[in-house]
């Protein structure tokens, strides 16, 4: 399937990704509802964008209560707002900590995919965020911030 | 009626193990025996049934249909009173007897009844069952009033629950604080101060000694005699494993069923799951039960696989758990009480968070964390359980001036061979 790819070392922590999807999503630009988030480490000079990675083996589906985050056809992992009872196990499964809140409707929230056209890549001006055909296979799909850090660390130092 | 699996239960444990059976035997016959009636429904989600937020039907976690779609035969208002592990069959209330080659007790659990006097001559209100959410939802639309007995987990549910209706409340709890399960003394204090500010009367190390109907009430009266009239009585004492199926045998039980670490019982071909079950720690390794939900998933994922022949080992029960009560998110994973050879990492309050705090074992590892905050937070939560379940090192968050609690910076310590 075709998900948000991170080219780590390109990032400048310029947060743009996360302006574009709280617009595209709430029409107000507040960094807090992103569902993509830029982790930064100044002193390191790190920045890692993270968002829903839409897990084969996916905890936060298996864990839900009421069965509100369901797999698509397409192999994406949306969470179905009208079955969210905002109960948060899912944030609490997520190991990567990309599973997020929408405080107003209280329910929880993922990376859509913008419905196949992120704004987060759309915007990206260093051309960190890619839209691209990733591996179906669960492990190398999760492997992929691990992977992408690795390969930055041995380039940048 | 004869299945090659039959499940007792119709939640958590059991569905996951009809998933996890069906992954791996896409043929062999499947009885779910239901003693309640009609298709799953989310626990999880009844309080918000009391409180008006859902219906009925928004309970419902399983349409009649789905069962058929993944050929499991679902037998409703069966009640399991013996196993006959010999024969191989259960047997139900009604007479009825099925035959198995492989059995699940995935029971769950009932609400513990506490001792009190009077208890039989009013009509107490318990919240676990659809019935009971039910019964309480009907209750709370006349009531003005109300005692919630027990300040734990369920208790706050209920009380969270009937505020938003606008009845005032009264808790009562044995312990030094509300939700002991859930948080620790500190945390506890944080959050009494976020349930007072909604009006709610708190009564810590209180014990209920008695209840009495008195002139279309109910009369509550607490050790040392203070009495509480309310138009309604909550109890929530906990629950314990409902293990009345194997109470006279034939399978070994201590609090709860015990099994191995294939979640097999002491009889073969017979497998325990979820609340019902006794297992290992993931952290100590002593038996312990954690009646949750992704608890009684998972283990209904293993014992549904080892059913079908999958031979998968657990690993053990960790305790996790997260709920919003009174504007204030909380959440616990593994031991967050510390034991005396335990390392605290206390991260107090910043960000979204009012408190939070980490527990290191004695060789450094990430042995729990609890946290009180705005929801987001989290997911930070999220992060720290990841790193537990892989028994990782606090210095993989620790390594600079600032410890960070992300993904990101555990990745970039293990790229770097921290």
């Amino acid at each position: 399937m075709k998900q948000i790819v991170v080219h780590q070392e390109k990032c400048t922590a310029c947060r743009d990704c996360e302006l574009a999807c709280s617009f595209e999503h709430t029409g107000r630009f507040v960094p807090a509802l992103s569902r993509i988030r830029v982790n930064d480490f100044y002193e390191e000079q790190f920045y890692l964008p993270m968002t829903c990675v839409h897990c084969a083996d996916a905890p936060c589906a298996t864990v839900c209560p009421t069965v509100a985050i369901q797999r698509q056809l397409d192999g994406q992992i949306l969470v179905m707002e009208e079955r969210c009872i905002g109960c948060k196990m899912c944030l609490l499964a997520c190991p990567f900590g990309v599973m997020g809140f929408q405080p107003d409707e209280g329910v929880a929230q993922n990376c859509d995919l913008c419905g196949g056209d992120p704004q987060c890549v759309a915007f990206c001006v260093p051309k960190a965020l890619e839209y691209a055909d990733v591996e179906t296979d669960a492990t190398a799909r999760q492997k992929m911030y691990a992977a992408t850090v690795r390969q930055s660390l041995l380039v940048g130092h | 009626m004869i299945g090659k699996y039959v499940i007792i239960g119709n939640s958590a444990a059991a569905l996951a193990a009809t998933g996890s059976i069906r992954k791996y035997d896409h043929d062999g016959s499947m009885l779910l025996l239901n003693r309640e009636t009609g298709p799953a429904y989310s626990r999880v989600a009844l309080p918000y049934y009391v409180s008006g937020e859902l219906t009925l039907e928004q309970l419902l976690i399983r349409q009649r249909a789905d069962y058929a779609t993944t050929d499991v035969e679902l037998v409703e208002n069966a009640n399991v009173v013996r196993i006959d592990a010999d024969g191989r069959q259960v047997e139900l209330a009604d007479g009825r007897r099925v035959g198995y080659e492989k059995l699940l007790i995935a029971t769950g659990s009932v609400c513990a009844v506490p001792p009190i006097r009077g208890l039989e001559t009013i009509t107490p209100h318990y919240l676990w069952t659809l019935e009971d959410a039910k019964r309480m939802r009907t209750a709370a639309e006349r009531a003005r009033t109300a005692v919630v007995i027990g300040g734990g987990f369920i208790g706050m549910l209920i009380a969270e629950a009937l505020r938003k209706l606008g009845i005032r409340l009264t808790i009562v709890e044995m312990a030094p604080q509300l939700l002991p399960q859930l948080l620790d003394a500190e945390g506890g204090a944080l959050f009494l101060d976020a349930v007072k500010d909604e009006g709610v009367t708190v009564r810590l190390k209180s014990v209920v000694e008695a209840v009495a109907k008195v002139e279309g009430q109910t009369e509550v009266t607490l050790r040392g005699g203070e009495t509480v009239a309310a138009d309604m009585v909550a109890v929530a004492a906990g629950v314990r494993p409902d293990v009345s199926v194997v109470a006279n045998g034939p399978c070994a039980i201590n609090k709860g069923v015990l099994v191995n670490e294939h979640l097999e019982t002491s009889c073969p071909g017979v497998y325990a799951a979820g609340d019902v079950a006794e297992v290992k720690d993931f952290l100590s390794a002593d038996r312990t039960i954690h009646a949750i939900w992704p608890v009684a998933v998972d283990q209904g994922v293993v014992a549904g696989a080892n059913m079908a022949g999958k031979r998968l080992a657990y690993p053990g029960s960790l305790g996790m758990n997260v709920v919003e009560l009174f504007k204030l998110t909380l959440a616990e994973v593994g031991r967050f009480r510390e034991s005396a050879t335990d390392d605290v990492k206390l991260l107090g309050g910043s960000g979204s968070a009012l408190y939070r705090k980490v527990v290191v074992d004695r060789e450094g590892r990430l042995a729990g964390a609890m946290y009180l905050g705005d929801p987001n937070g989290v997911a930070e939560m999220g992060v720290l359980h990841g790193m537990i379940k892989r028994r990782a090192y606090w210095r993989e968050l620790a390594q600079h001036r600032q410890a960070r609690i992300s993904y990101a910076y555990g990745i970039y310590a293990a790229a770097r061979g921290v």
